[in-house]
């Protein structure tokens, strides 16, 4: 072999080679600057689940409860606002009825998208653009809808309506249903908000 | 690929991308006989950027008031996903950042990279140390622990010393009657916005003026004289790929150095971090002994070194007003460096003996002021500073004398009134300590640099440059040399630094301290340790920057067991160790506030902790009837009295400042009858001496894990890290040696 002819073969290799090995480190060195955008432990602390005692809540009345920064409103639903979810449906006024999209966890997707159906617990974010929806419990509101209105969520942003189990009405801006969030009830009246129910 | 090549086109047409490449890079020809010591300047850049990626990152989660700034580092530390890992980064890049800032310019003055034509070079370079300085110091405020805020306090009030203005111009430089969150604010503002543009500016100047006239080597050849046919230097080669690939092996190398302190001693034994700055700034109370960081010391010592006023006339210079010219005087005088210099040879390598011994020397005494500016003043210090700076100006002012090139003017008037001054200068130094508590050594180099240059005329009118080639030669000269060399700057910076060594105090108060080596792997006993500390320690002390949580995953508490048994009150497990005792009640009932538990292992250290928790006596004088030997009238009650029961004071051995038994002259133990040693009394404890001192080393074995909990993590990271780059190490080396096979 000769010193003065260059081995392209030999010094491509090494430099492909040595480059690889590099392009490793410069992935590896991204991961502290990457990874410490992820919520720090003290957003995990703040944002941890949320217990709350349901036992208290009148029949038919509403509380909301603070989740991650978001209002989750907790409902306790009457026989006869059950009622009127089947009435909704009847209507044909529901983009989802059968809660087919997936804004709720396994456990919750039923006719009442709830564990237990007495409490509708819902996201209060309004899936149009995050407004907080108003709960409008009151039947036959003339300003929304007159006698078909069966008490639901308005949205006061842009008009988006809801039903009683956070179901979307057609023919507004809304695209999806309420969001249920993860919860899991400890016992018969705690629930917790943010976890899962266990299988 | 055909509309690629397009667009570069369309690009290169309207901005010079192709040429700036070819100017600074492809077709930049660098000396081929680049060297060690050339590896810094590329080393200073790749710092830099790590300052600056690391520090912005940083300031996502920092909090820059007074109120915040300490635990939103600890938040960092602790909280922030490899926040930890950001941080240390940035706190050891720092120091990295001057070691080859250091190296860098001892380099140039050892191949005369600042004489003509890069005067210029040498200057914005100077300019970049200067700025560097500023930055490093404010940075070094912004963690807000007990050194930032002194330190800041000490420089700051430095101005102070111009006369007239002094006063106003630091209250203006404070915006407040005192260091406070107004001086933090503005620092940061500067720290991370305003001085780093400048230090971009003056890095694209540096870059600039260099590529311009071309950069020096070993030898001092110019090699734009001797070009070939084509117009490309014979002994230069192109920065790319030759330098590059032989840039990547000491890049590896260095990392690999930085990552190893980084990971496995972030703090340096208190170098990098110092351990008075893991506890929060307390404007009422200094600590005991302050002193800036290592990268400042030199200029610091310079600063003490100056004790003596001057008069003139109806004026007084006080000492400090002087201290303060003589630091400014020994930074500026760095800045004319390329005009004192007279020789027509650039290169070391060519010069007389004289410029090559007296560089030697001044980089001994530098590091000999480095050093001193760390440790607390004595006598012997003292003097050796004093020697040490007047040896600093020294080599600056008669360096005219010794680098002329005719003997005629190395003999002149004026080069023996320069020399002659310094002569007088040594000897009325070593007049003054003669007699003193200092070592004869100290005495003998003084009076020997008196001698040297009251006869420097002479010995410099007979000193000769050699004869410089007008080709490179080679990268370094015989090994023989190079260690004679360094033999030789080892010998003159260690030893004056030995003879001023001796250390009197101990680290633990009135006694040695006790052996103690946390084991932060032993989870049970960290979880023993847990339990004392929740139960003894949380009544009146917080633990403010830590999370239940984060306490209960490391040490594999289960949350429940955790919450029902190590969580009192109403705290849920996210939150902070914080207590429910208010800091004014307690400072009511103890006279001061029980400190923050959080960093104590830190800021002072496991053996401390272990030895003083330990040493509690009865003493009826103290309003809690007990005292401590480590922490005379401490304001803490004796926490453990039913541990431990309550040790009582006893004969025993003095003890000598190696922390043996202090012996009289005919060889027997002398007594201390007062308090030489704790006996058991007549309150006795529920756990014997032995168990004691286990239950006392789990609960300091928590708080060393409590002060930095990510401990074992970074270690184990660190050798992943360690692993990775000896594997990169072995293909930046062969793929070097391929590109540079052919070059001779």
């Amino acid at each position: 072999m000769s010193n003065d002819a260059v081995n392209q073969t030999r010094r491509r290799v090494l430099i492909g080679a040595t480059c690889a090995v590099g392009a490793v480190g410069v992935v590896g060195a991204a991961v502290p600057f990457v990874g410490s955008w992820n919520p720090s432990a003290r957003a995990k602390a703040a944002g941890a689940p949320v217990k709350y005692n349901i036992s208290k809540i009148e029949p038919g009345a509403m509380v909301t409860v603070e989740w991650r920064g978001k209002p989750v409103f907790i409902v306790r639903r009457t026989q006869a606002a059950l009622d009127s979810l089947k009435k909704v449906e009847e209507q044909g006024v529901l983009l989802d009825a059968g809660s087919n999209e997936p804004q709720q966890p396994d456990y919750a997707k039923n006719a009442e998208r709830a564990i237990n159906k007495e409490f509708a617990i819902l996201l209060g974010v309004c899936t149009h653009l995050g407004c907080a929806p108003a709960f409008r419990p009151d039947v036959g509101a003339a300003d929304l809808g007159g006698d078909k209105w069966q008490g639901g969520f308005f949205c006061p942003c842009h008009g988006s309506k809801y039903d009683l189990a956070g179901r979307v009405y057609v023919a507004v801006p809304a695209p999806l249903n309420l969001e249920v969030p993860p919860h899991r009830y400890e016992s018969e009246f705690v629930v917790v908000i943010g976890e899962d129910q266990g299988a | 690929m055909n509309w690629l090549v397009g667009l570069w086109q369309w690009v290169d047409k309207r901005l010079p991308v192709q040429r700036a490449w070819d100017t600074h890079m492809a077709k930049y020809y660098a000396p081929k006989n680049f060297n060690f010591w050339y590896f810094f300047g590329v080393l200073s850049l790749l710092v830099l950027v790590n300052q600056l990626v690391t520090g912005i990152w940083l300031t996502m989660s920092y909090n820059p008031s007074s109120e915040g700034a300490f635990a939103s580092v600890e938040y960092i530390m602790r909280d922030v996903d490899f926040g930890w890992l950001l941080r240390y980064m940035h706190s050891t890049g720092a120091s990295a950042f001057f070691i080859v800032v250091y190296l860098h310019m001892f380099r140039g003055m050892m191949y005369g990279s600042y004489k003509a034509p890069r005067e210029l070079v040498w200057i914005f370079g100077m300019t970049i140390y200067l700025v560097l300085m500023a930055e490093a110091f404010m940075g070094y405020v912004l963690p807000w622990g007990q050194m930032s805020y002194w330190g800041a306090q000490v420089i700051v009030s430095l101005f102070g010393a111009i006369p007239g203005i002094g006063e106003d111009l630091v209250q203006w430089i404070r915006g407040d009657y005192l260091i406070s969150g107004i001086t933090l604010n503005r620092f940061f503002a500067l720290h991370v916005v305003a001085l780093p543009i400048v230090l971009l500016a003056l890095v694209v100047m540096h870059i600039l003026a260099l590529h311009e006239v071309g950069s020096n080597n070993p030898d001092g050849v110019e090699i734009k004289k001797n070009k070939d046919e084509n117009g490309i230097p014979r002994d230069g080669v192109p920065f790319h790929p030759f330098y590059t690939v032989h840039d990547l092996v000491g890049i590896t190398v260095f990392l690999f150095a930085f990552c190893f302190i980084m990971f496995f001693m972030p703090e340096m034994g208190g170098f990098f971090l110092e351990y008075a700055n893991f506890e929060e700034a307390n404007n009422l109370k200094t600590p005991l002994h302050i002193a800036p960081v290592w990268y400042f010391t030199p200029f610091y010592a310079v600063l003490r070194a100056v004790t003596m006023p001057i008069e003139l006339g109806p004026m007084i210079l006080t000492a400090k007003f002087l201290g303060f010219i003589a630091m400014a005087a020994a930074i500026a005088i760095l800045f004319v460096l390329p005009w004192l210099d007279r020789s027509k040879v650039k290169s070391m390598r060519y010069r007389g003996h004289i410029p090559r011994v007296m560089l030697i020397a001044f980089a001994a005494m530098f590091v000999i002021l480095g050093y001193l500016g760390v440790k607390a003043p004595t006598e012997g210090r003292t003097l050796l500073s004093q020697i040490a700076t007047a040896f600093y100006f020294a080599y600056f002012v008669t360096m005219p004398v010794w680098t002329t090139t005719s003997p005629e003017k190395a003999k002149s008037k004026v080069s023996w009134a320069l020399c002659g001054l310094f002569a007088v200068v040594f000897t009325w130094m070593g007049f003054e300590y003669v007699g003193g508590e200092v070592p004869l050594l100290l005495l003998i180099i003084c009076f020997l640099l008196a001698a040297i240059f009251a006869v420097m005329p002479i010995l410099a009118a007979r000193d000769k440059d050699l004869v410089e080639p007008t080709r490179t030669q080679s990268k370094g000269l015989p090994t023989l040399v190079v260690l004679a060399g360094l033999a030789l700057f080892i010998i003159l910076a260690v030893v004056p630094i030995k003879a001023v060594a001796s250390e009197g105090a101990f680290n633990c108060g009135a006694v040695p301290c006790d052996h103690m080596e946390p084991d932060l792997t032993d989870k049970e006993s960290l979880q023993r340790g847990a339990k004392y500390f929740v139960n003894y320690c949380m009544g009146c002390h917080s633990a403010k920057y830590s999370r239940f949580e984060r306490v209960a995953d490391d040490l594999d508490i289960p949350h429940d067991l955790m919450e029902k048994n190590l969580i009192f009150g109403d705290q849920r497990i996210g939150q902070l160790m914080e207590i429910a005792m208010k800091p004014q009640q307690s400072k009511v009932w103890f006279g001061v506030v029980p400190p923050d538990l959080t960093l104590v292992a830190r800021a002072r250290s496991p053996e401390w902790i272990y030895t003083y928790l330990r040493n509690f006596y009865k003493d009826e004088t103290r309003p809690w009837g007990v005292n401590n030997r480590v922490f005379p009238n401490v304001g803490m009650p004796h926490v453990l009295i039913g541990q431990q029961g309550l040790l009582e004071c006893g004969a025993g051995p003095k003890i000598n400042h190696h922390g043996g038994a202090l012996r009289n002259d005919v060889g027997q133990v002398e007594m201390d009858e007062h308090c030489g040693a704790l006996k058991e009394g007549k309150v006795k404890g529920s756990m014997s001496a032995a168990e004691f001192d286990v239950a006392v080393y789990d609960l300091v074995n928590f708080l060393e894990y409590l002060a930095e909990p990510i401990a074992v993590k970074r270690q184990a990271i660190g050798y992943y890290v360690l692993g990775f780059l000896i594997i990169l190490f072995i293909f930046v080396y062969f793929l070097n040696r391929e590109f540079w096979r052919e070059i001779h």
